[in-house]
């Protein structure tokens, strides 16, 4: 105790050797410290999937319209497969403002062949379409065919309301309740609300949710996304895709831990 | 209080203080990217800013928190303490990445203001696990901000010394928020006991050392003091060393007695800067020198030596048979005061 070491800023020279030794430990534990931190948060995350958004890349596809009731291009992809490519506008929001040049022009789009560059977002077999501008959805001078609806009957699931936008390629995790705020703007800005799930095989499959009369369906959701739920409704095939008939009264969110994850 | 805040200086060690904070950030953040891209390659690239900044966010705030007890238990460590804004604004900076990004991703380009979907986006206030985490975030990050942005001792000095020193304290609560942001947030989803075990050990850890830091204050305060016809008797003259003081607590104050060139004076312990323990310093050039910065103040009259302008109270002394006694009524700032020879 007899010379204890004081620095002071202005002192040169003050700074003891006691002191620094002690500050050099400290800079090496706070390192192991950082690094650590570094390593956990890292190599702990659970794996992500391997969901696809084309950000910067543009393609250009070209199909049928359909309105059913969320907008849609029937793509033919072999002899006699068709794809139904979900159309989403720029951000969090719907293909629709970016239709109504052409609605202007022409009174129903419904069965019109269009040609429409955009981003393209894809996983496991369903693919989206980001429109960014009005001026590259281009009206085709023919018309196509719409796919036709196959009524499945009342099914009762189990599973969770995404937005497909994020799910199927733009956030990771796109589910979930990291990610329910940024569902909820999606689908409140118009994008369409899926319900995705899984069987006892772990084999996925997604809902486009509509109201019971087959019309879109948005703000009614909102409080149930990201929450595993139980959904009752009635469910129709269309093509590659399912739509369930919901009314939002007969969601029911269960306590329990989602098995999308 | 015009030139005071000229005070803190660049030199040397504080450069390669920087340096030490900007090289470990980027580690911090390549390390980071590094483990992700390995073992996780599917990831997207805004997911890993945002993982990476707010993780390294937290692991810097456990170390700035760490450094104030520390640094009363050993000080040895007050060099670090000297130059904490420096981490504590980096740390900001850290967070604001992480925040903006997650406020881009998860609420812009959206049907209403970014701002307003924070708050309402997720309405289930009245649940623990599917509360809103992010505004948590939010307000946590608006008192870093509040922080970073008056950590200047500009405002220090224009804000007063108390109103400043209550909101750096908001840092703790900046603190609770963000342990809660992650438990109520990420951890729900992306449940691993190593990051829950390292951020409850962060916890222990810091909580522990300011349990220490207090308890060795107390036993500070427990220094002996006895009251004699409104005079209390604090100590033998040899029980302080030489320009050293020693720091008693009479009724709601402490009070640092110093002893240098034979003689013996008493100055309120807390320094006009940002509050550090006079009684922990040195008197250096004839002046009681703050351990935390350097402030100055002359032991007879409490007074910064000229051009500053600080004062702080003195007290009266009283020598009988190498015993001290002070008088507990503190006298007006800066008041002279004829030191006791010894
Ligand atoms: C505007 C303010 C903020 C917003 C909107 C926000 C949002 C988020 C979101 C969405 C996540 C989950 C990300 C994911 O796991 O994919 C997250 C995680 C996290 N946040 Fe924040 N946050 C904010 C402020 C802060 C602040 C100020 C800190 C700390 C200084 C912080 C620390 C963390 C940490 C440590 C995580 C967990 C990181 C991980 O996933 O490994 N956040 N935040
Ligand atoms: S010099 Fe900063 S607190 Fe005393």
């Amino acid at each position: 105790m007899a010379k204890k070491e004081f620095y002071v800023s202005y002192v040169e020279g003050s700074l003891g050797t006691k002191t620094k030794v002690t500050l050099k430990r400290f800079v090496w534990i706070c390192l192991g410290f950082t690094i650590a931190g570094a390593f956990l948060f890292s190599f702990f995350q659970k794996p992500f999937k391997n969901s696809t958004f084309e950000l910067t890349n543009t393609t250009n596809i070209t199909g049928t319209f359909h309105q059913s009731p969320y907008p849609m291009l029937r793509v033919k992809v072999a002899e006699g497969t068709y794809k139904n490519i979900v159309l989403l506008g720029f951000g969090k929001s719907s293909a629709n403002p970016y239709l109504d040049n052409l609605l202007a022009q022409e009174k129903d789009l419904h069965g019109k062949i269009l040609s429409i560059s955009g981003n393209l977002i894809y996983y496991n077999g369903k693919t989206l379409l980001q429109i960014t501008d009005a001026e590259k959805v281009k009206l085709e001078d023919q018309n196509g065919k719409v796919p036709k609806k196959e009524f499945l009957g009342e099914m009762v699931f189990e599973g969770e309301i995404i937005d497909p936008k994020c799910y199927f390629g733009v956030m990771k995790p796109g589910f979930g309740k990291i990610h329910r705020s940024c569902a909820v703007r999606c689908i409140s800005g118009g994008i369409p609300p899926v319900l995705a799930t899984t069987d006892k095989n772990s084999i996925a499959e997604y809902y486009l949710l509509t109201d019971l009369q087959g019309k879109p369906i948005n703000d009614e959701v909102l409080s149930f996304i990201g929450k595993p739920s139980e959904i009752k409704g009635i469910v129709d095939k269309l093509e590659d895709w399912y739509i369930l008939k919901i009314d939002p009264k007969n969601i029911l969110i269960l306590n329990k831990n989602s098995s999308i994850y | 209080m015009a030139l005071d805040y000229k005070l803190v200086i660049w030199n040397s060690f504080k450069k390669q203080y920087d340096k030490i904070i900007a090289v470990s950030m980027l580690l911090y953040i390549v390390v980071f990217a590094i483990v992700t891209f390995t073992f996780n390659p599917e990831s997207s690239i805004e997911t890993l800013i945002i993982r990476a900044f707010g993780s390294l966010a937290i692991v810097m705030l456990h170390i700035i928190l760490a450094i104030g007890p520390l640094s009363r238990l050993n000080d040895q460590f007050l060099p670090i303490l000297y130059n904490r804004r420096h981490l504590g604004v980096s740390m900001f900076f850290a967070a604001l990445v992480h925040g903006g990004f997650s406020m881009f991703q998860f609420h812009a380009l959206g049907d209403v203001h970014p701002i307003y979907s924070l708050f309402a986006s997720n309405m289930d206030y009245n649940s623990l696990i599917n509360f809103p985490f992010q505004v948590l975030g939010f307000l946590a990050l608006l008192i870093l901000f509040a922080m970073a942005a008056t950590s200047h001792d500009f405002f220090l000095a224009n804000l007063s010394a108390r109103v400043w020193k209550r909101l750096h304290m908001l840092v703790y609560v900046a603190y609770v928020l963000i342990i809660a942001h992650v438990f109520l947030g990420t951890f729900q989803q992306e449940t691993s006991p190593f990051t829950i075990g390292f951020l409850i050990l962060g916890f222990i850890t810091i909580s522990g050392l300011h349990l220490a830091a207090a308890f060795k204050e107390r036993k500070t305060d427990s220094n002996k003091t006895e009251e004699d016809e409104g005079w209390i008797k604090v100590c033998t003259v040899d029980e302080i060393e030489n320009d050293r003081a020693k720091v008693f607590k009479l009724a709601n104050d402490r009070v640092a007695i110093f002893k240098y060139d034979g003689k013996l004076a008493a100055i309120h312990n807390v320094c006009k800067h940002q509050g550090g323990p006079l009684g922990e310093g040195k008197i250096i050039d004839g002046c009681v020198t703050c351990p935390w910065h350097g402030y100055q103040y002359l032991p007879n009259n409490g007074q910064s030596p000229p051009p500053y302008t600080e004062k702080v109270a003195t007290y009266q002394l009283r020598l009988k048979d190498a015993i001290i006694y002070i008088n507990p009524n503190a006298l007006e700032e800066g008041t002279e005061v004829e030191p006791v020879y010894f």
